[in-house]
Formats: C-alpha cells, sequence, structure tokens
C-alpha cells in the first residue's frame, strides 16, 4: 500500500523540533514509521526529517558514559564509527538488528521513541542501564531508560519533546554481558529476549528480559541470579506474577542463555 | 489531500536526473512510475521482503522505507546500474550460472544485497552468507543456487567494487510544501446497517484464534453488576472509545470503538450478537468489526459471567476468543493484545463500579483511549459485544 499524503521538511534547528503542530511527526530512518505509514495504520499531516540534524548526529564520548544523537544508525554502530561504551556489546548487538538495509537508515533513537517492545535497543539498553535525555519546550531531562518506555510503543515523551540523545555507561573490561533473543526467523522481531551484565568492578549487575507485552522488566536480585542461587525459572515466575503473563517458557530460556554467555566471559 | 510534489534531483546511476514526487512517494515509486526504471522491484512495501532493495549513496537501503524526497542530490544505483562494475558482472555471471534466479522477481534486490555482502565480508562461510541475505525473499530457488553464487564469487579473484559507501550526506534545511489537512483523516462514518447474524463469524471458525482469560473483581454485588451487563447500551457506555451506533431484534448490536496505541489509531466498526441468560448471571457475544482505513478485520467471541465472591462483591470471569487479520495484525501480537486488554479492563471495571453505584459514568467518553489497542478492541468486543471492534 501507499502511505496516505502528508508534508515532509527537513528540520535545520534542533529549537524547531519543541514547536511541532498537530498531525506533524518527526521521521529518522523511517524503518518503523514508514512500514506503519505505507500500510496507513499511521497518517501524519507533515513528517519532520530530523535524520541529518547535525545535533542528532553526534557520538561523544565522556568520562563515565558514551553518548548516542538520537540519529546515530544501527550500521553506524555496528561498523565501530561511533565510541564503544562496553566492550563491542553494543556493536554485536547493532549487527544483529533486522537486516543491513534497515540498519542503514533505522536510528538509535527512533528505535526508542517508537518503543516495540520486542526491538533490540530497548531490551539492550535497559540491560546496559542507559539514560536518555529529552528536550522539551520546558528544556532538557534525563530519564532512566526502565522508566522511559510505558507500554506497547508508549513512552514517556511528552507532546513537541524528542529524544536528543542516550547515554551508555562505561563498562570495564572485567565486565562480562549476555544478550539472547529467539526469533522465529533471523532479523525478524524477537519472541523473547533477556541480558545479563556482570560487572564486578562497580559493583552493578542486572537482568532484564525483553519483547514482553510491553516494557522490559528489569528482574530484582539479579546478583542471587548470576550466582545461581535464584534459579532463572523462578526469578521469571516471581516477576511476572505481577505482570500476568501467560507463557515465559521462552523468555526463561532466553535468561538461561544469556546468564550461561555472561558467565562464560567470567571464566576467561 | 492535495501535497504539492516537489521536484528532486538526484544521481542516478551515474546520471543526474530530476523528476516530480509528492512527499508521500517512496523511492522505489519515484524510480518505477517517474522515471520508468522498473528494475526495482515492489513485493511488501514493508520493509520486510527485501525485493526494491538499491544502493543509496553506496548503502544497500530499502527503497519502499525511503521517501524519495530524502534523497535529494544522493547518488542511486539501480539494478539498471553498475555499469562496467567488474563485481557486479561477476555476480550476475555467477547467479546465471548457478541458476541464483528463476523468475526473476526478487533478483534486483538480491544482487545489491549480495554486492554489499561481497564488499564487508569477503571471508563470509555459508552461515553468514544466509544470514548476510536473510532479509531478502526468494521463493524459486530455496537459496541454495543463490548462496553458491556468492560462494563461487567469493572463492575467486573477487574484483573491487566501484560502487562504495559515500560519508553521510548533511543536507542544507530546506522548507517544503506548504501545510495541507490530514488526508482522509475526516472520514464519514457510515453505518453498517446491513449487517446481518450470516456476516458474523462462527465459534468453529474461531476456534484456530487466540484465546485471553481474565477475571474483574468489583466492589459491588453481582446483581448490581448484572443489571448493567445485560444491557448493551449500558456496557458500551463503560468502555473508553466505543458507541453503539443501532440495536436490532435478535440481540444484533451495531457500533463503533476507537483504539488508540503508540502511534496507530484504528477505528473498528462492526456488528455483534448478544445473549444473556438472567438465570445463570452470564452471557456471550459473538462479533466483527472492521477499520476501514487499515483494512483490519477483527473477530471474536467472548464467555462471561458473574458470581458473589466473599466479600459482598462480585467477580466477572472472561473467556475471548479472537482473531485479528489484516496490517494491524502485524502489530498485534498477542502479548501486545493482553496489555492492552488488562489495561482496558482497568478502566472498564472502573465505569461499571460507577455505573452500578449510580454515580455517573466517568467514560462517556467517546474518545480514543491511547495505549489500548488491539486487544483492547477486541475485548472491547467482548464486553460489548457487540460492536465492532477492531483493531
Amino acid at each position: 500500500m501507499k502511505a496516505a499524503a502528508f508534508d515532509f521538511s527537513r528540520a535545520s534547528d534542533i529549537n524547531e523540533l519543541t514547536a511541532l503542530k498537530e498531525g506533524e511527526k518527526f521521521v529518522a530512518g523511517n524503518q518503523s514509521l514508514g512500514p506503519m505509514m505505507n500500510l496507513r495504520l499511521v497518517r501524519a499531516n507533515r513528517l519532520v526529517d530530523i535524520a541529518t540534524l547535525p545535533a542528532l548526529r553526534k557520538a561523544n564520548e565522556h568520562s563515565n558514559h558514551v553518548e548516542f544523537g538520537a540519529a546515530v544508525t544501527h550500521a553506524e554502530i555496528e561498523d565501530g564509527e561511533t565510541p564503544d561504551p562496553a566492550n563491542g556489546w553494543m556493536k554485536k548487538a547493532a549487527a544483529n538488528i533486522a537486516h543491513r538495509a534497515v540498519r542503514n537508515r533505522g536510528t538509535i533513537g527512533g528505535s526508542l521513541a517508537h518503543a516495540d517492545p520486542a526491538a533490540d535497543w530497548v531490551i539492550v539498553l535497559t540491560g546496559l542501564d542507559a539514560k536518555v535525555a529529552l528536550i522539551g519546550p520546558d528544556g532538557e531531562r534525563k530519564v532512566n531508560i526502565e522508566d522511559f518506555i510505558t507500554g506497547p510503543y508508549t513512552t514517556v515523551l511528552k507532546e513537541n519533546e524528542f529524544i536528543a540523545s542516550v547515554e551508555v555507561p562505561k563498562r570495564p573490561t572485567s565486565a562480562c554481558w549476555g544478550y539472547w533473543k529467539f526469533m522465529r526467523q533471523v532479523g525478524e522481531f524477537a519472541k523473547a529476549s533477556a541480558t545479563v551484565l556482570i560487572d564486578q568492578e562497580n559493583g552493578f549487575y542486572r537482568c532484564a528480559l525483553g519483547a514482553l507485552e510491553g516494557p522490559p522488566l528489569v528482574l530484582p536480585r539479579p546478583l542471587d541470579i548470576i550466582e545461581g542461587d535464584l534459579g532463572p525459572k523462578k526469578a521469571v515466575e516471581d516477576a511476572l506474577s505481577v505482570r500476568k503473563i501467560a507463557s515465559y517458557d521462552m523468555h526463561v530460556a532466553a535468561l538461561e542463555r544469556a546468564l550461561e554467555q555472561a558467565k562464560e566471559g567470567l571464566r576467561l | 489531500m492535495n501535497t504539492a510534489s516537489t521536484t528532486i534531483t538526484m544521481s542516478i546511476n551515474g546520471r543526474e536526473v530530476s523528476g516530480n514526487a509528492e512527499p508521500r512517494t517512496h523511492l522505489a515509486d519515484f524510480l518505477r512510475e517517474e522515471l520508468l526504471l522498473t528494475g526495482t522491484h515492489l513485493g511488501c512495501e514493508q520493509g520486510v521482503c527485501g525485493a526494491c532493495t538499491l544502493m543509496v549513496d553506496g548503502r544497500q537501503v530499502r527503497s519502499c522505507l525511503t521517501l524519495a524526497v530524502s534523497c535529494e542530490k544522493a547518488e542511486i544505483e539501480t539494478v539498471e546500474g553498475y555499469n562496467r562494475d567488474p563485481l557486479m558482472a561477476e555476480i550476475r555471471d555467477a547467479f546465471k550460472r548457478h541458476h541464483g534466479l528463476q523468475c526473476g522477481y526478487c533478483t534486483p534486490g538480491m544482487l545489491a544485497a549480495v554486492y554489499d555482502l561481497i564488499r564487508r565480508h569477503p571471508e563470509a562461510d555459508e552461515d553468514i552468507i544466509r544470514r548476510q541475505l536473510s532479509g531478502n525473499l526468494c521463493r524459486c530457488t530455496g537459496y541454495a543456487g543463490i548462496v553458491e553464487a556468492v560462494k563461487d564469487v567469493l572463492a575467486g579473484n573477487t574484483p573491487e567494487a566501484t560502487v562504495t559507501p559515500g560519508p553521510r550526506a548533511f543536507i542544507p534545511i530546506t522548507e517544503a510544501k506548504p501545510a495541507t489537512g490530514g488526508e482522509e483523516s475526516g472520514e464519514v462514518v457510515r453505518l453498517e446497517t446491513g449487517s446481518s447474524l450470516s456476516d458474523l463469524p462462527s465459534r468453529a471458525q474461531l476456534s484456530e484464534g487466540i484465546e485471553l482469560i481474565r477475571s474483574l473483581d468489583l466492589d459491588v454485588s453481582s446483581d448490581a453488576i448484572w443489571q448493567i451487563l445485560k444491557d448493551p447500551q449500558k456496557v458500551v457506555s463503560c468502555i473508553p472509545g466505543a458507541s453503539l451506533t443501532s440495536q436490532t431484534d435478535h440481540n444484533l448490536i451495531h457500533g463503533v470503538c476507537k483504539v488508540a496505541v503508540g502511534p496507530m489509531a484504528a477505528t473498528f466498526r462492526g456488528s455483534a450478537e448478544v445473549s444473556t441468560n438472567d438465570e445463570a448471571l452470564s452471557g456471550n457475544v459473538i462479533g466483527k468489526g472492521k477499520d476501514r482505513l487499515s483494512r483490519s478485520i477483527l473477530e471474536g467471541c467472548l464467555d462471561y459471567s458473574v458470581s458473589a465472591n466473599d466479600n459482598g462483591g462480585s467477580s466477572i470471569k472472561i473467556k475471548m476468543l479472537y482473531r485479528l487479520s489484516g496490517p494491524l495484525s502485524q502489530f498485534g501480537r498477542p502479548a501486545i493484545v493482553e496489555e492492552i486488554a488488562d489495561q482496558l479492563l482497568k478502566q472498564i471495571g472502573v465505569s461499571l463500579v460507577e455505573a452500578a453505584t449510580g454515580k455517573t459514568t466517568a467514560s462517556n467518553s467517546h474518545n480514543s483511549v491511547g495505549g489500548i489497542s488491539i486487544l483492547l478492541k477486541s475485548l472491547l468486543n467482548i464486553l460489548k459485544k457487540r460492536f465492532d471492534r477492531k483493531l
């Protein structure tokens, strides 16, 4: 199908972005919005292209984190054109997002704003304890990734607010990471996913589940899960009882495999 | 909507070309319809099949998900190009020798993906080849011939690629066309007066559907809740975004339900048949609704029953079987529908209690509910039984 008609303009200045009118939408890579528009599930009066805004096309290394501009593409991260906060883990995750043709245009900020529960960055950035920097008419605010997504395709972004950048904490080389996703076919959205982060140097541990019905779930008692005192199945069961998910076998298996990957790193 | 088209200039296969395109025109349509370069094929137009893959500034992209207006000054290489490119010549020859194509529909996209694969993974083994080509669907070859062709090119003295990724362009801003209204957004609501029972799905047809079971505990007696539940009008008024358009004999209801999830919004119009059993405090609804804009259909059946619980309150048990088809179903995965249903149920529970206790129903609200969506609709249907549902 073809998209319903809309207008198009290219933003020239970041300040224009906080003055969107009713029915206007940002577009960067168009890899999530595009299909929805082509299927006419989404209509817009105007698309404002932010893919080439210099302010969103940065990737800065700071002492404790790396700041990825919202319009950095998956392929740029895959190809190592951006600084690496965490032992190549983001690079590897980026390389397995959808297909190369999609990665060449899709952006990290766009993926988060779209907030598909099964998307890679949604779970990976949660696993890495990222922060999302938002700019709105009232200025900038930073939101922890686990507070950013509130439901399927739903975030805390307000009217006229946009994602400026994503801040990913740096991890020492001694830290270990596991990320597993189950897909029906290579490149498809995940059916279940999980991450495990073991950063002993900073005393930071995180186990997270993705591809749930809503936002990723950061599991309580991560250290107990990692050390084996709390089995993956029990951990998921306890945490999900609140969320009423009917079947979580694949999520348990994804967590088990992510744990295996991360612990593999520990032995090295 | 009258969206002005603009003139776009880009380099296609090494030649500068200008043409007119509306903002909504994607690159593949621009090439095919405006420039008559029909070598670029369109399969799904939603980024799944890979048939439209081509090079923009030396990088493979889906041309169905790339707006032509965003390609101003870009360098495009289509299957008609690669003139005198030794690598593409070798790939084409290998495809021919290894039967890497049959009907040829996927071939233009496949060639672009293979070209990029060989450039980026000169050491690729079969596993890498298959993974890298997983975004390009071929229904004829079983991929074996394609993989063999790629291996063959990699095994030999692979020629240098002449199409290489350029720096990512930073284009000076141009303010485009004057704003126009959102086309088709003000669709005229037509009542579906022609629905008859025979349009509704049967239980047998829904047996392969997705099942959703929920219960809702309320602080109101079961009798009071039943007074609401047996009246479709009242139930509908408790459902955010839903309204009844008409009610005919044999409990056939027609209605509308608006739902919005994230950027998606749908208006399901449809009919449902409701039957209730006053003695058992139970009922069921079978219905079907359609969202015209997305051409998506939601159909399902809902069984519900009310029982008293220990503390003087009541609980409503709901079992629904539904089937969502059409474009929306791609975004309405069962888990997401469950989440939406749960959110919706919470709001419906509050409204039911208000209605049963005589307080004004908070939701006369025919506004659509954010965050609920697909499931919602289904639930709505269920609940209300009736009306359309949708998404």
